[in-house]
């Protein structure tokens, strides 16, 4: 290598650009810019007012913050389901004025009180369901009006029982526990603020009131479509919305035990801020209750710090306009941007120097020399077949076929004219191989490793592995298990091609060259799944040899095949077979002579071959250029290899003039034919064998005759 | 007769506003005099020229909350200056000035930023409080200096028997009327409101015009302004902070213009206008009680806006998302 | 600034004057006198800076103190009581040595009010008073007030004094402190005179503009008002061009701190009367109230004085030169 490349070759092998991407794509990074204003906010203040930060400062600012925070949950869960309550604020005053009249007139008992309390909120939330949800009423008027009528009503109740609230005295432990106390240091109020916040997130990530509420709020018409009782959801929602707010209420009076005439005056504005400061979006769908937290933490700093600056009420409103404005501008610029930015910087090419390909020159002297053997395939299915990825046989001679429309479909011997839907599995069938009882093991591309019982039974294997340390990516979820086989004691060795990259996205993985495959192991004995190989540059095709302790395994963007020994002396260690092909290998299978069948996908390019060189050339290309114009690997024509276990090339199978079978990603030998399959291809192609032999199954060969 | 299909939302509030009219009219001696049903329109005038405003806003798809801290601040920042010795005009030029470059910056976040007006609205009127309360004047309440006697007509004077801010009213109407149909510009707004993307499509510039729309909101925003401070004599730019804000979009809404845009003109915010002025003039005779007035102003508000649901009730289908 | 530069002049003659007489005796309470208020903190947690009432307040305060070394600081919830409750726990757990409290209404602060004094700071209430008597009230007496507005609406308007005895009420706030314990003065002289008529008692929030259209409206239904009384000459310059517009003589009372403003409408014929409880006073009581307690040192709680402000009533016949107070600029 030149000096340039070894340069190239660290730089992007040390530095981890992909980091970049993967944590972009996460989805908690939707909370970072909310969480970065907390944090700017909680500093600012911290430097700019002396013991802000304090424990006593601090138990203060929680005490109001988890009524507070009540109140942005109710506005939250309103909001999710794509509506809006500005009532909030009356309905806390109305609570607290209850709860005030309920202790101090009627000399109730807190729990009464709390419940009364409780229901007055509720049923305030029922008529705003009622209105919103079944008459279908908009939502910002409808709560605007009933803002104004509660608040009235307040007002009027005001009137008649402020003198007797303020002449009532409070004889009441527990009532002076909810308004003061602490649990373990944490003042009784916030205590309850995060526990519903648990409550909240749970429900809405957990279970099916929440993931209706959710789809609710996503996509209103499909979630009716779909059967969602919608209004019933709406409805729910501000009854939720009206309890929550009087929650609130109630500890609002429990603290502070004064029917002041502004409770909850303009709450619905600073409600509404926190919120969708949060990054709970207006309109639903998306949002949380830990946002809806975040967003009443930040503002409830932001309220209590201007106060304490001191700075005139002018200064205050400034302020606080200052930042929701900005915080709003850059949470949109932020949520429009960065998918466009995760677009560009997901792909991060590596510096990838392959071997000098073989000729494959027609009529020289190179193993690889193109021919036209493939011309006499005779085809199967065509037309009825859509992209059989992999093909096998069983001893009844009857083809499986994977199709892009979901289904391992059959076809029957001896003609082939006639098929069925063996099973329909619902994601992409890749690699298969028969177990040694006769079931059809299928890596399934998106969804995992799955077995077929011979009476059609599906049933998952494994769809999970252990977790990188450390890795961004959640890499425990099979992405895009790839080709399997199995070892004479019944483990399953498969192939993942890439934990980075969504199963349609392959050839992208291919133009970053980075090494995001690995090879995993399911052992149906103990029934776990581990990860045995990992960075392989597309690992693909897996197949056993014959001495029952290795397998071969090709890395198609390496363009090389490789052996690693599961057993035996060599246990742990990986040889290469072939370091160099003239194209990208794909499914490997045994032939009936001890040798292998190897399917290359397509033949490398030389421009493809120096743009590997060139990592920084292939970033801007992603960053700039359109993906349909992005420079990918051929995959038009392709052939097929066969070789030994030293890495000789035995036999060389091309359709030079692509007629027949021009794309191709599996091979199987049986009975002295080879079937041939491609996942872009639709057909199965058949080629007599002259000199193979013509008993010899693949099912014999793994786990003998019967 | 209208058929049931034809009863629009406008049209009930309108026959809501006869039928009180008419039920006043024979219980309450003195409500049917020219001189209270001018004195009817004069007290909702600059709710009337503020919920033009905002139905300008409304129709194109926006709202403007800020409308009402522009209103104040402005003319008590403008009152403040002529008190320290600027000359009336420039002092005017000047407030006037303050008002579209509110307006500007605010349609520009929400045009150009594309932060949703609601929210751009709201914290523009809360910087724009801050920044007027800090900056530009003293204390809540700015008094009418005796330099700017020669506006005070506009506040307190007649002309033919009619109140200078009913004509003011009936003039900002005429305009607003004239301007969404006549002008191009106007036309533009209410295509932005309908579908915003198929205006931008056709080559509407959508962002300029939305820009322009809050900067008219401003101006009509100083209109009002002006009307109130020479009424009373006074600005207190406190009212910043009320609620008064909800009233303006009320009357708006009651009259008939949808807030998800597009529908509706001048002739609406009139019939809501002249509702709310009918039910409050009403009860100040009766001398209810204002919590008591509130109440019943809003339960006859929700059912406007119930009957127009159950008469054209929204469809699960064709409802847009995120229209709240 | 002034008032500092004044005092700093004072100080210099008197050292001066210390020197010139070197032989004269020191005043034996002098020093212990300055020392209660060295290193003080006080802090004013209004309803809202921005009106003329709270300004005032704290300009007299600080006025006041600031000579003495005692540190003033404002903290303002800006019309949310919930600010000023977080600004008052918050004060609480930084501990100054005394809060001068504007209550929005008789009951929000009350608790905390006492949880301050409990605390070890001193608590002192300004013109509007919580259900909670604290170290110290500075403030109009409103049922007194109340009282004596209605006393002087009967001179102008009861028939027997030659008017008709049809009176208008424009209150602020309902739930208001002010509101309500000036409704029961009202109430308690006004339900014995049943020659009185109360044609109109409405809520204006506060609003000019909002007090300018029910009186236009109640003007149209009474064209032959008597008289009446608005809760603050702020609002009440609404009710009165109301009252100018419509070309009628209504003797109107209002109320408010006395600010120049009032003087100047009085001068226009706004309003035809002002009651004031002067600012400037109540901000010198208030000053009292520390300046005694940080020299006493009682335990906060222990002693509780009540200073009612001397209510002036100006009108155009007897309004002097200066029964107004101004602001200075700062």
């Amino acid at each position: 290598m030149s000096i340039a490349d070894t340069i190239a070759y660290w730089r992007y092998r040390l530095v981890p650009d992909h980091i970049v991407g993967e944590i972009l794509a996460k989805r908690w990074i939707d909370n970072a810019i909310p969480f970065t204003i907390l944090i700017v906010v909680l500093v600012g203040f911290g430097v700019a007012v002396p013991d802000f930060l304090s424990i006593g400062s601090m138990t203060a600012l929680t005490r109001q913050l988890g009524e507070f925070g009540l109140v942005v949950i109710a506005m939250t869960i309103v909001m999710l389901a794509g509506g809006i309550d500005l009532s909030v604020g009356s309905v806390l005053a109305l609570a607290n004025i209850t709860a005030l009249a309920m202790m101090n007139i009627f000399g109730l008992p807190v729990g009464a009180a709390f419940v009364i309390t409780l229901a007055v909120g509720a049923a305030v939330g029922l008529v705003n369901g009622l209105l919103i949800g079944y008459l279908r009423l908009r939502a910002f008027l409808t709560t605007l009006v009933t803002l104004i009528i509660v608040r009235s009503i307040v007002d009027m109740l005001l009137l008649k029982y402020a003198v007797q609230i303020s002449a009532g005295f409070v004889d009441s432990d527990l009532w002076e526990f909810i308004g003061d106390g602490k649990i373990a240091q944490v003042p009784f109020s916030f205590a309850l603020f995060i526990g519903i916040a648990i409550v909240v997130h749970l429900v809405l990530s957990r279970t099916r009131p929440g993931w209706h509420l959710m789809a609710v709020g996503g996509s209103r018409r499909s979630a009716h479509n779909v059967g969602i009782h919608v209004r019933r959801t709406v409805c729910l929602t501000y009854v939720v919305s009206g309890t929550l707010a009087a929650l609130a209420g109630f500890l609002f009076a429990a603290r502070l035990g004064g029917a002041g005439s502004d409770t909850g005056i303009g709450l619905e504005i600073t409600v509404l801020t926190a919120a969708v400061l949060g990054g709970n979006s207006l309109g639903g769908g998306r949002g949380s209750a830990a946002k809806a937290a975040l967003g009443a933490i930040t503002v409830m700093i932001i309220i209590n710090g201007l106060v304490r600056v001191g700075a005139g009420s002018g200064a205050n409103s400034l302020i606080l306009g200052l930042i929701l404005l900005a915080a709003v501008a850059i949470d949109v610029r932020w949520l429009k941007n960065r998918h466009k930015v995760l677009a560009k910087v997901y792909v991060s090419p590596a510096f990838r120097r392959l071997p000098d390909p073989p000729s494959t020159e027609r009529g020289s002297a190179s193993p690889y020399a193109l021919n036209d053997r493939l011309h006499d395939v005779s085809v199967i299915g065509l037309g009825e077949i859509d992209g059989p990825e992999d093909v096998i046989l069983d001893e009844n001679d009857h083809i499986y076929a994977g199709t892009r429309t979901g289904d391992i479909v059959r076809f029957f011997a001896p003609d082939y004219s006639q098929q069925e839907v063996f099973a329909h599995v619902g994601g992409r069938p890749l690699g298969m191989a028969f177990a040694r009882d006769g079931a059809l093991i299928c890596c399934i591309g998106g969804m995992g490793l799955y077995r077929i019982a011979p009476d059609r039974q599906i049933s998952k294997l494994t769809d999970e592995t252990n977790r990188t340390p450390f890795s961004v990516v959640d890499d425990a979820r099979l992405r895009l298990a790839d080709d399997l086989d199995i070892a004479p004691d019944g483990r399953i060795f498969f192939s993942e091609a890439t934990i980075r990259y969504e199963m349609h996205e392959w050839p992208v993985d291919g133009l970053e060259s980075r090494g995001n495959g690995r090879i995993i192991c399911y052992d149906p004995g103990m029934d776990t799944t581990r990860t045995i190989l990992r960075n392989l540059n597309f690992p693909n095709g897996i197949c056993m040899t014959h001495d029952g302790e290795s397998f071969l395994f090709a890395e198609t963007w390496s363009c090389s095949v490789s052996r690693y020994y599961f057993g035996g002396p060599k246990a742990g260690t990986v040889e290469t077979v072939i370091p160099a092909l003239p194209g990208y290998p794909d499914n490997i299978n045994r032939a009936s002579d001890g040798t292998y069948w190897l399917a290359l996908v397509g033949i490398r390019t030389p421009s493809l071959d120096l743009a590997l060189r060139m990592p920084g050339f292939r970033r801007r290309m992603a960053r700039r250029v359109a993906p349909d114009e992005w420079l990918f690997p051929n995959i038009n024509t392709g052939c097929i290899v066969r070789f030994d276990e030293r890495g000789r090339i035995l036999d060389v199978l091309w359709d030079f003039g692509g007629n027949n079978h021009p794309m191709i990603t599996s091979m199987r030998e049986h009975r002295g034919h080879l079937y041939i399959g491609g996942i872009l291809n639709n057909r199965i192609g058949r080629l007599p064998l002259p000199d193979a032999d013509p008993h010899w199954t693949g099912p014999q060969s793994y786990w003998g005759g019967k | 007769m209208f058929g049931v299909a034809n009863l629009t939302q406008e049209r009930i509030v309108l026959a809501l506003a006869l039928g009180l009219t008419t039920v006043f009219s024979i219980a309450l001696p003195g409500f049917l005099t020219a001189e209270n049903l001018l004195s009817l329109v004069r007290s909702v005038s600059v709710l009337g020229i503020l919920g033009i405003a905002m139905a300008l806003v409304v129709i194109g798809r926006g709202i403007d909350l800020s409308l009402v801290a522009v209103m104040a601040v402005s003319l008590a920042w403008t009152l403040h200056m002529v008190a320290t010795g600027v000359p009336l005009a420039v002092a005017l030029a000047l407030g006037l000035a303050f008002c579209l470059l509110a307006g500007i910056i605010t349609g520009f976040l929400i045009a150009y930023v594309e932060i949703p007006a609601i929210f751009a609205t709201l914290a523009m009127g809360t910087f724009i409080y801050g920044f007027g309360r800090y900056f530009l004047i003293t204390l809540d309440v700015v008094y009418l200096p005796d330099a700017a006697r020669s506006i005070v007509w506009i506040g307190s004077g007649s002309f033919l028997g009619i109140p200078v801010p009913v004509l003011v009213f009936g003039g900002v109407c005429l305009l607003g009327a004239l301007f969404l149909r006549y002008v191009k510009a106007g036309r533009y707004v209410r295509a932005i409101g309908d579908n915003l993307l198929a205006a931008r499509i056709t080559g509407i510039p959508v962002r300029p015009i939305i820009v322009m729309q809050y900067a008219l909101s401003g101006l009509i925003g100083f209109v009002a302004g002006l009307v109130t401070a020479t009424s009373v004599a006074s600005m207190n730019i406190r009212v910043a902070n009320s609620t008064f804000v909800y009233d303006v979009i009320l009357v708006v809404v009651l009259g008939g213009i949808g807030l998800s845009g597009g529908k509706g003109g001048v002739r609406n915010v009139i019939v809501g206008t002249l509702l709310i002025g009918v039910l409050i003039n009403g009860m100040t005779i009766m001398d209810v009680q204002y919590t008591v007035q509130n109440v019943i102003k809003s339960l006859i508000l929700l059912a406007a806006i119930v009957a127009d649901t159950i008469i054209n009730p929204r469809d699960e289908q064709t409802a847009q998302q995120g229209d709240i | 600034m002034k008032g500092i530069t004044a005092l700093l002049a004072a100080a210099v003659i008197m050292s001066a004057g210390t020197m010139a007489t070197a032989a004269g005796i020191d005043d034996p309470a002098r020093a212990s006198h300055y020392d209660a208020f060295k290193g003080k903190r006080v802090v004013f947690v209004p309803i809202a800076m921005g009106f003329d009432l709270t300004e005032g307040w704290a300009a007299g305060i600080r006025s006041a103190l600031e000579p003495l070394g005692v540190k003033f600081d404002i903290r303002d919830p800006n019309w949310n009581t919930d600010a000023g409750a977080q600004a008052i726990t918050s004060l609480i757990a930084e501990k100054p040595d005394a809060i001068v409290v504007h209550n929005p209404d008789v009951q929000s602060y009350a608790r905390l009010l006492k949880r301050a004094e409990e605390a070890g700071i001193y608590v002192i209430q300004v013109n509007m008073r919580s259900s909670y008597s604290t170290d110290g009230f500075a403030g109009a007496d409103y049922v007194g007030m109340g009282e004596r507005i209605a006393n002087r609406l009967i001179e102008k308007c009861s028939p027997a004094n030659g008017g008709n005895g049809k009176i208008a009420i424009m209150q602020g706030v309902l739930t208001a402190a002010a509101s309500a314990y000036q409704m029961k003065g009202l109430d308690n002289v006004l339900s014995k005179n049943p020659q009185m008529k109360v044609v109109s008692n409405q809520a204006a929030d506060w609003d000019a503009t909002k007090a300018r259209s029910i009186m236009a409206t109640v003007l149209q239904q009474h064209p032959d008002l008597c008289g009446g009384v608005g809760f603050w000459d702020v609002m009440d310059v609404g009710t009165g061009a109301a009252i100018r517009e419509a070309n009628k003589k209504v003797y109107w009372i209002t109320q408010g701190g006395g600010n120049q403003a009032a003087c100047d409408n009085l001068n226009k014929n706004l309003y035809s009367e002002v009651v004031s409880y002067d600012v400037p006073a109540q901000a010198r009581d208030i000053a009292n109230i520390i300046q005694s307690l940080f020299q006493n040192k009682p335990k906060p709680g222990a002693t509780k004085t009540t200073l009612f402000s001397p209510l002036t009533f100006i009108n155009n016949d007897n309004m002097k030169p200066g029964a107004c107070w101004t602001l200075e600029k700062k």
